[in-house]
């Protein structure tokens, strides 16, 4: 079926319920297309069972209340379970495909969000080493605990959660293990203070695990996996690490689960397909170009792109939250509360930057990788066999790495090692660009494509 | 800079690697420059095709099948390394009439040295069990092979370069320098480079090259789409082709031309070709022509429907007006030598290709007249 709307807003965490809500409250007819069947993201994880979503969130109230505010809203038509493969510009119009639909509109609103980032390390690909994001949706979405003796572990304050949570519900963990030092706040102390909800969450963490007696340990990383008789995770080799994250000395721990979160990557792939303007942000992301009201820079100025939330750089809920509210306003082209919305992102950012310094992720960690490390999953293509593109063909960019060695043509096109291996061969901003443009945003059937009428 | 090179060759794709090659064996230091990388252009937007059955009799056939054989040579120089694969074409035909034409087609390739075996119903699907049962008439071409492009390019340069060449990449060349009517040097962005010998291997973009020296070459993009499956277990054995596309190759209608090409790789993906329509350096992707391709070989291939589509890509073939490559002396400029525009069948045509240059450049007998090729025939008002 073909759909017409004002404005369309395509992601349905914090970043677009708020854009969908201010944009349907300023006037306009939104649809809000999202890929899961309930609204929330990946942050609010949204399970339909609300005694339970409360008690595995710490601020579910405040999602509960926009989701509840979306779904009621008249003006706002929700499509769930709509996955977009294919997104183009054409006759001053945005045509966004799915299966079975057809979305156009002059006004888009991305708030495609993020996933998690892993670093490669040797024994990553062992059935037991998994994101922390995986480890919070078997929590949250199935109810799973992922293993006996789980070691989460990575950078970022998103570990905290996802340890307490697993505590909380009875699992066992057995450390957390954080790069960054137990103090790397310390210098960052004035903005921490201007954001006293984020400390009352950290604490009460914090408190979770003390009670459990799970043991924090800072200014270490998993630097090696090893897998039993039985081929599966059986125990990490864990390293104390210098400000570079080069390795200082090791141990050895046992565990089942080794749940490890290196921060989050933009989910960009359709801010890619539609030609918007993109840049490489301080910790190396790639990401949406924006201006003051969150408009992107699109290759064709009859039409309005914005976008809000992770995509336009990596910030948490709260800037989410206030660059979807700006996206919205300015896709409705209004001006209520523009200012103190503007002021709270003006926060939020700061708060954001503030992060991405504590827990930078240096180069050091190429430093881990043996040449039989695994590199592309997908495609099985080792560290060695990146290093030698450049020794034996003398090409050190990333395209020829992947045209000689098929890293990042697989499966998950890049998704997971394309920002990995423009690390590795410290490529320049412009491949680290074009490294994540998919114009199949989404795997379709050859079937499907060949039905399409719509085109 | 001064490199002292005996020959410059412009351009690191499949053609610029091959004649680097060719030059390098006959006892030259060369230097290959390119503005972007190795296979930075055409050579990786395709499929890697070493056909002969996609042509009739005539000057490209002989060069076709010339050049099919002398890749299995390179392989034997160089030790390999880039998945040189004998196998097989099938052409299927769909209709009465494409029966009819492909038994004339086979027919006449035969008597011009071309293995081409037609293939009975029952043969057919042994040879592609997952093959349409609508389609019983085909004809089967053990010579057509494959190779990985990319990796192609990179070993054979790898090669020049272990034999004493030069590779730099990341060279745009800004000026031609000449001196009464002959070439002397490239002026790039890295640097001037001199040499009383240049090849101009730029597919695509031969002409704007060419310009640069003064002279000029009608060559123009042909822009073409391909599918890539998500990696499958081996349903697809041979390069399948729709009888059809023999005639798609050689039009020169400007519109799309579209005609089911379907393959499976070492990889395991799929490849769906093959478009062609002339719309200039066209970006973009266009789903009109990939819902087209889709169709066609779906029709070829019914199991295909339920394969995932993982990515598509896009390319430019370098097209001359009469569908010939481009192989020989600049007729303005002496030692600028021209090997481009070998439009979709550049990787096929490559070390034949270079051979004709070299033997040109020194002056022996090779192992067809190159006439046919000459640049001096778009000037001569033979092709307009």
């Amino acid at each position: 079926m073909e759909h017409k709307h004002q404005v369309i807003v395509v992601g349905g965490g914090p970043a677009g319920l708020n854009a969908a809500k201010y944009a349907a409250n300023a006037g306009c007819e939104v649809a809000l297309l999202d890929s899961a069947t309930r609204l929330g993201g990946q942050y609010w994880r949204n399970t339909g069972n609300e005694i339970e979503d409360q008690a595995t969130h710490h601020d579910f109230d405040q999602g509960s209340l926009l989701m509840d505010a979306v779904t009621a809203n008249p003006r706002i038509t929700h499509y769930p379970n709509t996955t977009i493969w294919s997104a183009a510009i054409l006759d001053d119009e945005i045509t966004l495909r799915t299966q079975d639909d057809v979305f156009s509109t002059t006004r888009l609103i991305l708030a495609t969000g993020a996933y998690d980032r892993s670093l490669p390390f040797p024994g990553w690909d062992i059935p037991g080493v998994m994101t922390a994001g995986a480890a919070q949706s078997l929590l949250k979405g199935e109810g799973v605990i992922a293993g006996k003796r789980i070691v989460v572990a990575g950078s970022g304050p998103f570990l905290l959660p996802v340890a307490s949570g697993i505590t909380s519900h009875g699992g066992k963990v057995v450390g957390v293990i954080e790069a960054a030092g137990r103090f790397a706040w310390l210098p960052e102390i004035l903005t921490l203070l201007q954001n006293p909800t984020k400390i009352s969450e950290g604490l009460g963490y914090l408190l979770t695990l003390r009670k459990a007696k799970v043991a924090m340990r800072f200014k270490q990383a998993v630097v090696a996996a090893h897998a039993g008789a039985d081929g599966l995770l059986d125990s990490i080799t864990v390293a104390n690490i210098d400000a570079e994250f080069r390795i200082k000395s090791t141990y050895s721990l046992q565990c089942d689960v080794a749940a490890i979160g290196w921060g989050f990557t933009p989910d960009t792939s359709l801010a890619g397909a539609l030609g918007l303007k993109e840049e490489v942000a301080a910790d190396g992301s790639v990401v949406v170009v924006v201006d003051d009201n969150q408009c992107a820079t699109s290759p064709q100025p009859e039409v309005q792109v914005f976008a809000a939330g992770e995509i336009t750089g990596i910030g948490g809920s709260g800037l989410s939250l206030a660059e979807g509210a700006i996206a919205g306003l300015s896709a409705a082209a209004s001006r209520t509360n523009l200012r103190q919305l503007k002021k709270l992102r003006r926060r939020a950012h700061r708060f954001a930057l503030t992060l991405q310094r504590v827990y930078s992720i240096p180069a050091g960690w190429q430093s881990w990788l043996t040449p039989e490390t695994i590199i592309c999953r997908c495609e099985e293509v080792n560290y060695e066999a990146i290093q030698d593109v450049s020794e034996k063909f003398g090409a050190d960019d990333a395209r020829s790495a992947k045209l000689m060695t098929r890293c990042g043509m697989g499966m998950c096109q890049g998704r997971i090692c394309s920002r990995n291996v423009a690390d590795l061969l410290n490529s320049p901003d412009s491949d680290r660009i074009k490294g994540v443009y998919r114009p199949i945003i989404a795997p379709i059937t050859l079937g499907e494509l060949a039905q399409d009428g719509l085109l | 800079m001064n490199t002292n090179a005996d020959a410059i060759v412009i351009g690191a794709g499949i053609i610029g690697a091959t004649t680097a090659l060719a030059l390098t064996n006959a006892g030259m230091k060369v230097l290959v420059i390119d503005r972007g990388n190795i296979a930075s252009g055409t050579t990786s937007a395709g499929e890697g095709n070493i056909l002969v059955s996609d042509k009739a009799p005539g000057p490209e056939l002989d060069l076709a099948l010339r050049s099919r054989d002398a890749w299995f040579e390179i392989q034997e120089d160089i030790g390999g390394g880039f998945e040189l694969e004998a196998k097989g074409g099938l052409v299927v035909a769909r209709s009465e009439s494409g029966v009819v034409g492909l038994r004339a087609l086979t027919s006449v390739q035969r008597q011009a040295g071309i293995d081409a075996q037609d293939v009975s119903e029952a043969d057919l699907r042994a040879l592609e069990p997952h093959l349409s049962h609508s389609i019983t008439d085909g004809a089967l071409y053990p010579q057509d092979s494959q190779c990985q492009p990319m990796l192609a390019a990179a070993e054979i340069l790898r090669a020049v370069r272990m034999r004493g060449g030069e590779f730099i990449a990341g060279a745009n060349v800004t000026a031609i320098n000449t001196s009464n009517g002959a070439v002397t040097g490239v002026v790039t962005s890295e640097g001037t480079f001199n040499a009383p010998i240049i090849v101009n291997a730029t597919g695509t973009w031969a002409g704007q090259i060419a310009e640069l020296a003064g002279s000029s070459l009608p060559i123009a993009p042909r822009r073409g789409f391909i599918l890539v499956s998500v990696p499958t277990r081996k349903i697809i054995f041979h390069k399948v082709y729709d009888a059809e596309y023999v005639a798609n190759v050689s039009s020169g209608e400007a519109d799309l031309q579209s005609s089911a090409v379907v393959e499976g790789t070492q990889s395991g993906t799929i490849l769906i070709g093959a478009s062609r329509e002339r719309v200039g350096f066209k970006d973009g992707i266009d789903f009109e022509i990939l819902r087209v391709l889709a169709r066609q070989a779906i029709a070829l291939f019914p199991i295909l429907a339920d394969i995932q589509l993982l990515r598509a890509y896009r390319g430019f073939r370098p097209y001359a007006p009469d569908h010939l490559p481009v192989i020989g002396e600049d007729p303005l400029f002496k030692g600028f030598w021209h090997n481009a525009g070998h439009e979709g069948a550049g990787i096929g045509l490559a070390p034949a290709s270079a051979q004709l240059i070299v033997d040109g450049i020194l002056g022996r007998t090779s192992f067809m007249d190159a006439t046919p090729f000459s640049p001096t025939r778009f000037t001569r008002g033979e092709v307009s």
